[in-house]
């Protein structure tokens, strides 16, 4: 991996490399199947889906029998003790204690009853909280203010995972280096330089079922995880994670072949080792010693209008505010994604309409590819067509953080807007020194395009929906200041939905209207390359899967040396 | 009219060939610092070219594909978004020449001023105040300095130039400060004080005038800090807002030269080391030639 996790601790593991581990060294109620895309949710504690009450606020979990902690000190006799349903109230509760600096809060923040107010009262841990309650010790009972439809995704994020009571008391602060759980690995080490993990000698029997994994014998048979069927994971006795900031440095570890045996390959690499790009193939010399598996991200990349900008959005006057829509419907046309794709992600992208990610469930192959198509006589002519001319076009300022690559983009961005007839100086570059400045300057509305990425915390295109609902306006998550009353109310309709082909239809309906509305220029999912060696059995991936497929990895039998990550990008 | 009499020392007059014009006739015998001032005087017709748009318009186009071989469309290839390195760097020539010519100046103007008051007034304080500006400034590290300034002075495309301006006088002004409390003692100065002369006008019309060489040859010297400063600080991101210029090239390559691709770097770094030692070369030559010692 790229950089090192800051802790282990789940109640602050905020970002992809502390997950990587968390998830290996805890256990959370549901994960993912292994192999299937897009992503389903699958039990992992949990017995099964959680049974939801009719008016859907009362959700009840039961949790597998039998599985334990790994054995501790911190423990009555050193020895792991059972798993049970308080375990996980105790693990949420953390999540609203402010002595825990905790991170995930804001995925439960007015949904359970009483947490909030559990929280104001002074997290209390002696105090119950009315909407978490253990039945008995394997079952689980949740209720909510209002549905939540997304709840059960939240329960296999490493916020909620479950940490025993015990270590806390014992380690305090020192449990973010010394985790102790149930999942499948059990720390070794842990530095800024590598997490060592063992094999968890206690972790609970369940056969592999491939066909419950989601596999694809067509894409996925070439990665040997046919040899999985019917063995209980994890596989490996020992697993270690180099964190390597520098791509050329980990692309050497790899291909020396005796150390790093997983990495992503590094963008620079790609036109000397691939031998195609659609389907992802290797150059013979590679081919003979890697397996190769491209992976679409669970996220795009897409550039919104700040319609509080009277210049390209809302206007007082309504037959300028009809102009600008035309004007934002040229910039559209104009926007080259193919030129973006092949430049910056080297033609493996995909690019698509609407802001439904390929990787959600609900994405809708059969939509219109027009707003993804360059059609500069198009924009011409609808610029034309509206009374736009060089002189009235308005000043297009493109914030950017400071940066080489952010400056080409920049550029690029320019070069097409000329095409369509904007003069050079009407597109002007505004640099920040960091994200974080960028993100600020987005928060309080302060740019008139909001060009960015979005990754996906669920597999549910509710989470991108809502970057265009009116009240998440700025500084919420609408960067746009979009608000149109036909699509707040579907998403109104659709968010306390459970998954169904009628709140999919009204996803589609929210997609299509961010299209007729020209609100955005989006967008694309960029892909990983994982490349491992050929006697390792996987199939990797860094999105919403996380570290979960790692108790999946295999070794043939030859040569015996232990898996090693080390995934740049 | 008096004044401008006394300010030229009596011996050169008399023998009938100023300073200056000695300097001229040495400096074109030295064959290297002519044939690099011709150097330095093509990279100007390029830079002015470009100021006059003849040519490089097209740096900012998409003008080809990505990465484009060397051809003759593309005579040094295309950068990844598919625009020409050839109009690029011919562009940025012209980018080192405005940063080389406008920091040189102001620094050279304000070194001198600065340095000629602390040296006349030597002892006073003026002289103190001006020598702890200048320690100051030393003390503090270049490129920390300018990247405080630039985050100051946020989106102004000057902050670079004022960074390097701020910096770059207070070797001239050490250097005329001594020159000046040299100067100060000369007979025609006091002559000039005794006929009831200002002291700002034996500043700027008796005793500058004689640092003329020193001058020219610290213009020089600051021209060739600037550009190179320009592609360090321009590689770091502190540089160049809107434009285009060797050192924003050459951090575009940091990529490519990875992916085997070494157009970008090859073409700003030749350009800018053939204009850096030209211009080292003359500054060289110019220094020889001007050089009371060796002149005569």
């Amino acid at each position: 991996m790229d950089q090192a996790p800051t802790t282990l601790d789940p109640v602050q593991g905020s970002n992809i490399y502390a997950n990587f581990v968390i998830v290996n060294a805890y256990d959370t109620l549901y994960s993912y199947q292994y192999l299937a895309r897009p992503y389903l949710l699958k039990p992992n504690l949990a017995v099964d889906f959680p049974v939801v009450s009719p008016d859907g606020l009362t959700y009840t979990i039961r949790l597998k029998k039998g599985v334990r902690f790994v054995d501790d000190p911190c423990f009555a006799d050193g020895r792991g003790r059972e798993v049970v349903a308080d375990d996980f109230i105790y693990s949420l509760k953390r999540q609203f204690d402010p002595e825990n600096q905790p991170q995930g809060a804001w995925l439960w923040q007015g949904r359970i009853a009483g947490l909030d107010e559990w929280k104001a009262a002074g997290s209390d841990y002696a105090q119950p909280v009315t909407g978490l309650r253990a039945i008995d010790d394997h079952t689980l009972e949740i209720r909510l203010t209002r549905p939540y439809p997304q709840l059960t995704a939240t329960l296999a994020q490493g916020y909620s995972a479950l940490v025993p009571r015990e270590a806390v008391e014992k380690y305090g602060k020192g449990l973010g280096v010394r985790p102790v759980g149930s999942g499948p690995f059990r720390l070794v080490s842990y530095d800024t330089a590598r997490v060592v993990m063992e094999r968890n000698p206690n972790y609970r029997q369940e056969p592999v079922d491939l066909a419950a994994e989601g596999y694809n014998p067509a894409t996925q048979r070439f990665s040997g995880v046919e040899a999985l069927q019917g063995r209980s994971p994890p596989f490996v006795d020992r697993l270690e994670f180099n964190f390597i900031n520098e791509s050329s440095a980990s692309w050497s570890s790899f291909t020396k072949g005796d150390e790093v045996q997983l990495t992503v390959l590094p963008i620079e690499q790609i036109d000397r080792v691939l031998a195609s790009k659609r389907p992802v193939t290797l150059r013979p010399e590679y081919a003979a010693r890697y397996h190769v598996y491209g992976g679409l991200e669970a996220g795009f990349v897409f550039t919104a209008f700040n319609m509080d900008y009277p210049d390209f959005g809302y206007n007082p006057d309504p037959e300028r505010e009809r102009r600008n829509k035309t004007l934002r419907c040229a910039m559209i046309k104009g926007y080259d994604w193919e030129a973006r794709n092949d430049s910056w992600y080297f033609g493996l992208g995909e690019y698509f309409p609407g802001i439904i990610v390929p990787a959600s469930p609900e994405f809708d192959p059969s939509l219109s590819r027009a707003s993804v198509t360059r059609d500069v006589a198009g924009a011409r002519k609808l610029l034309q067509d509206n009374g736009w001319t060089a002189e009235n076009l308005p000043t297009v300022v493109y914030g950017t953080t400071a940066g080489t690559t952010e400056r080409l983009f920049f550029e690029q961005f320019r070069a097409w807007l000329r095409d369509i007839g904007f003069p050079r100086e009407k597109v002007v570059q505004k640099t920040y020194a960091n994200f974080g400045d960028i993100s600020r300057a987005w928060k309080k509305s302060q740019l008139p395009l909001v060009a960015k990425g979005w990754g996906l915390d669920y597999p549910d295109a509710e989470n991108t929906l809502q970057l265009f609902y009116g009240p998440n306006a700025s500084p919420g998550s609408n960067d746009a200041n979009w608000k149109n009353p036909e699509y707040d109310r579907l998403y109104e309709e659709s968010s306390v939905m459970q998954p169904s082909p009628e709140r999919t239809a009204l996803y589609h309906r929210m997609n299509q209207i961010v299209l007729d509305d020209c609100v955005a220029i989006t967008g694309i999912s960029r892909t990983r390359i994982y490349l491992w060696h050929k006697n390792v059995i996987a199939v990797p991936d860094r999105e919403i899967l996380g570290g979960f497929w790692l108790k999946y990895v295999d070794l043939l039998p030859e040569p015996a040396v232990s898996p090693t990550l080390a995934k740049g990008g | 009219m008096n004044a401008v009499t006394l300010a030229l020392p009596a011996e050169t007059r008399a023998r009938g060939e100023s300073l200056w014009r000695k300097a001229a006739r040495k400096f074109g015998r030295d064959r290297l610092g002519m044939l690099a001032l011709g150097v330095v005087l093509a990279y100007f017709i390029v830079a002015l070219g470009a100021w006059l748009g003849w040519w490089a318009g097209g740096w900012a186009d998409l003008s080809g594909t990505k990465w484009e071989p060397v051809s003759s469309t593309h005579w040094f290839g295309t950068n990844i978004i598919g625009q020409d390195i050839f109009d690029r760097a011919v562009f940025s020539t012209a980018t080192a020449f405005e940063v080389g010519l406008s920091v040189a100046l102001a620094a050279t103007l304000i070194g001198a001023v600065l340095g000629a008051f602390a040296g006349f007034f030597v002892g006073s304080w003026i002289d103190e105040f001006l020598l702890w500006c200048m320690g100051v400034l030393d003390a503090i590290p270049f490129y920390l300095f300018v990247a405080a300034v630039a985050y100051a002075l946020t989106d102004n495309p000057w902050a670079m130039q004022v960074a390097m301006i701020a910096t770059f006088w207070v070797g001239t002004g050490r250097l005329i400060r001594g020159e000046v409390i040299k100067l100060r003692g000369m007979e025609y100065v006091e002559a000039a004080h005794s006929i009831g002369v200002s002291e700002p006008a034996i500043i700027f019309r008796h005793i500058l005038p004689n640092t003329g060489h020193i001058l020219l040859v610290q213009a020089s010297i600051t021209f060739v800090s600037a550009i190179k400063a320009e592609v360090i600080l321009s590689f770091l991101g502190l540089g160049i807002k809107d434009g285009m210029s060797w050192g924003l090239m050459i951090d575009e390559s940091t990529k490519e030269v990875l992916a085997g691709f070494y157009n970008n770097f090859l073409a700003a770094s030749v350009l800018m080391f053939g204009l850096v030692m030209a211009f080292n070369a003359v500054a060289d030559a110019l220094q020889d030639a001007l050089d009371p010692r060796k002149v005569g």
